[in-house]
């Protein structure tokens, strides 16, 4: 059995790229970037959860049930890029019908009207139609212009992964492969623009109840339902940050408790930071809950 | 069964010793060596540490040079963050029983975070100078600084998008090791990413593979280095029920020499030695602390996790 040539004829993926000697990179020339191009969340609190803030080049996952606060987060991130160090346009992917735009009216500062020029909005549908979005969006990463008042898109958010998935597919063995198939095209998509536009990536996905074992997935507790992210571990394996959102509700008092947890991430140790939603956005509260033993995930 | 077809010895003959009359022969081999030699080559190897003893021991020592080591297991067990603690580790220098050598990982995920391998080269560094004590400040001209820094400039970092890129790498990884003779270890994080997506030929998907991991396991013997895969965990329908297994299909499995599992045990990190041509199948807990991967540490150490 020969390998065969190094260019098999189906190089869709990355033939706008030229494709030169691989060459590598020196890790400590990386540390000043990877430690400065954080998106800010707008809380401090909750930055501290997250060592500063969401990472550039690569993909975080914000998983939680409805209303638990990832549309609130989405928003508020992409009001928060064109303020940011980074100073950017957001590229706001949504599946969810309609697009929620009084939410975002109503938490965009009243000071600045002009912030929501730099949000991009598209509605994709379906799985293919979110890949052709993404070359779309490539071609826009690629060649930005030179409008001085367009700000490079430099935050990608899809709200939600879970919603493109919901029909077309069977618990058929074929189906679950042909899905988990575009789950990685999507997710190698997402992270190829994360890597070469050095862009933040936030993907939101629902959760599903767990009955009976957790197959290797993240599980947790959330209004006394015991859930796991949806799209089971072939989507985990498709991001590199896992956040995880839930609401306790306390029983006397009926006040909700919400938690956001790093349920696992390459460069944090799992913690969680208790927050609330507010008119104006999400924002933690001490006490932090209890923060873990530094282990990481 | 799947065990002879990369036992090391497998294809190595040799006349000497074996004929009475005690003549030397020439190798009726070219490149041969003797199985005597072969041992005396392998109890002098040094092998790369994990950072965990627990882990080292099942391990025979550690992650060994000249062999391909896949470990798989599901998102958030310590897949990277053991990839990343080896390619810290095996720059140790040789005065303080490392190999004193470089690494070259090949991230195709992108969860390799240049902070996170600055913690754990802060982490590796502490832990030396703990355990050689008299050591402090002392840098010697030609010596290894021990400065994370210096650690970070060390790793080749390779980042690929696409499975094609992921051939090319490591079709250049030959030439590139023979003009870089100090790289040691080979980590690939994952090696499966990019072979989930659309590939409609699983027959063409099976030779791709087939091809790169023999290349990857001449690379290992080529260049006296270890080669580490990180793989991906899939579900698996048999008889009527998902289970979890490594992704990439029965053939892959046969391409590396060791194979060792991650697994959650409860809230504790567990790794099982699923495969090796040479050690006992065994397991054994660890953990993945601030520092980087070390033992599990006793029951009065708490940590909280995601239930």
């Amino acid at each position: 059995m020969r390998p065969p040539a190094p260019r098999p004829p189906a190089a869709s993926s990355s033939s706008s790229y030229s494709q030169c000697e691989p060459r590598p990179e020196n890790p400590l020339l990386l540390l000043p970037s990877c430690r400065a191009a954080k998106l800010s969340l707008g809380c401090p609190l909750l930055d501290r959860l997250l060592s500063g803030g969401l990472p550039a080049a690569s993909v975080t996952e914000i998983a939680g049930e409805s209303a638990s606060g990832k549309t609130q987060l989405c928003l508020q991130l992409a009001l928060l890029a064109p303020q940011s160090p980074l100073s950017a346009s957001a590229l706001f992917l949504h599946s969810d019908l309609p697009f929620p735009l009084h939410r975002l009216r109503g938490l965009a500062p009243k000071s600045r009207p002009d912030i929501l020029d730099h949000v991009l909005v598209a509605a994709a549908h379906s799985p293919t139609d979110l890949l052709s979005l993404l070359s779309r969006a490539q071609r826009l990463l690629a060649n930005p212009g030179r409008s001085p008042h367009r700000l490079p898109i430099r935050l990608i958010l899809l709200d939600s992964i879970a919603t493109l998935f919901r029909a077309d597919f069977d618990a058929s063995p074929a189906d679950l492969k042909r899905r988990s198939a575009l789950f990685f095209q999507i997710s190698a998509k997402l992270k190829e623009l994360a890597y070469r536009h050095h862009c933040v990536v936030v993907v939101t996905n629902q959760v599903v109840d767990v009955v009976e074992g957790d197959a290797g997935n993240t599980v947790a507790w959330s209004s006394g339902r015991r859930v796991s992210p949806a799209l089971g571990i072939a989507w985990a394996n498709c991001v590199n940050t896992r956040l995880f959102l839930t609401r306790e509700v306390d029983g006397a008092s009926g006040i909700a408790r919400r938690r956001m947890k790093v349920a696992f991430a390459p460069h944090l140790p799992e913690r969680a930071c208790e927050f609330v939603i507010r008119r104006d956005g999400v924002f933690g509260v001490e006490p932090a809950g209890e923060v873990g033993a530094p282990v990481l995930g | 069964m799947s065990y002879t077809g990369s036992a090391p010895a497998s294809s190595s003959l040799y006349w000497k010793g074996m004929e009475s009359s005690g003549d030397p022969h020439p190798p009726i081999l070219a490149g041969a060596q003797n199985a005597w030699d072969m041992l005396s080559d392998e109890q002098s190897q040094k092998h790369i540490t994990t950072g965990s003893g627990d882990l080292n021991n099942i391990l025979g020592g550690g992650i060994h040079c000249k062999e391909v080591t896949e470990i798989g297991g599901v998102p958030g067990v310590g897949k990277t963050q053991l990839g990343i603690q080896l390619a810290i580790n095996v720059q140790i220098p040789v005065e303080y029983g490392g190999l004193g050598g470089k690494a070259v990982y090949i991230d195709t995920e992108g969860s390799f975070m240049v902070e996170r391998v600055y913690q754990i080269a802060e982490g590796c560094i502490s832990d030396i100078l703990e355990h050689f004590p008299h050591s402090h400040g002392k840098s010697s001209s030609g010596q290894k600084q021990l400065q994370p820094e210096h650690f970070l400039a060390d790793i080749y970092y390779f980042r690929i998008c696409s499975y094609t890129e992921q051939i090319a790498a490591i079709n250049y990884l030959e030439k590139f090791l023979g003009e870089h003779k100090d790289v040691r270890i080979v980590i690939i994080d994952s090696v499966t990413f990019h072979f989930r997506q659309d590939f409609d030929d699983l027959a063409l998907r099976t030779r791709v593979l087939s091809g790169l991991s023999l290349k990857l396991m001449k690379i290992a013997k080529a260049f006296n280095l270890a080669v580490v895969l990180l793989n991906q965990v899939t579900t698996k329908f048999t008889e009527g029920s998902f289970q979890l297994t490594l992704a990439l299909g029965d053939s892959w499995s046969h391409s590396c020499t060791n194979r060792l599992i991650l697994y959650w045990n409860g809230n504790d990190r567990y790794a099982y030695l699923d495969k090796s041509p040479s050690l006992p199948v065994a397991s054994a807990p660890y953990a993945v602390t601030g520092k980087g991967v070390r033992d599990a540490a006793s029951s009065n150490h708490k940590r909280v996790r995601v239930t």
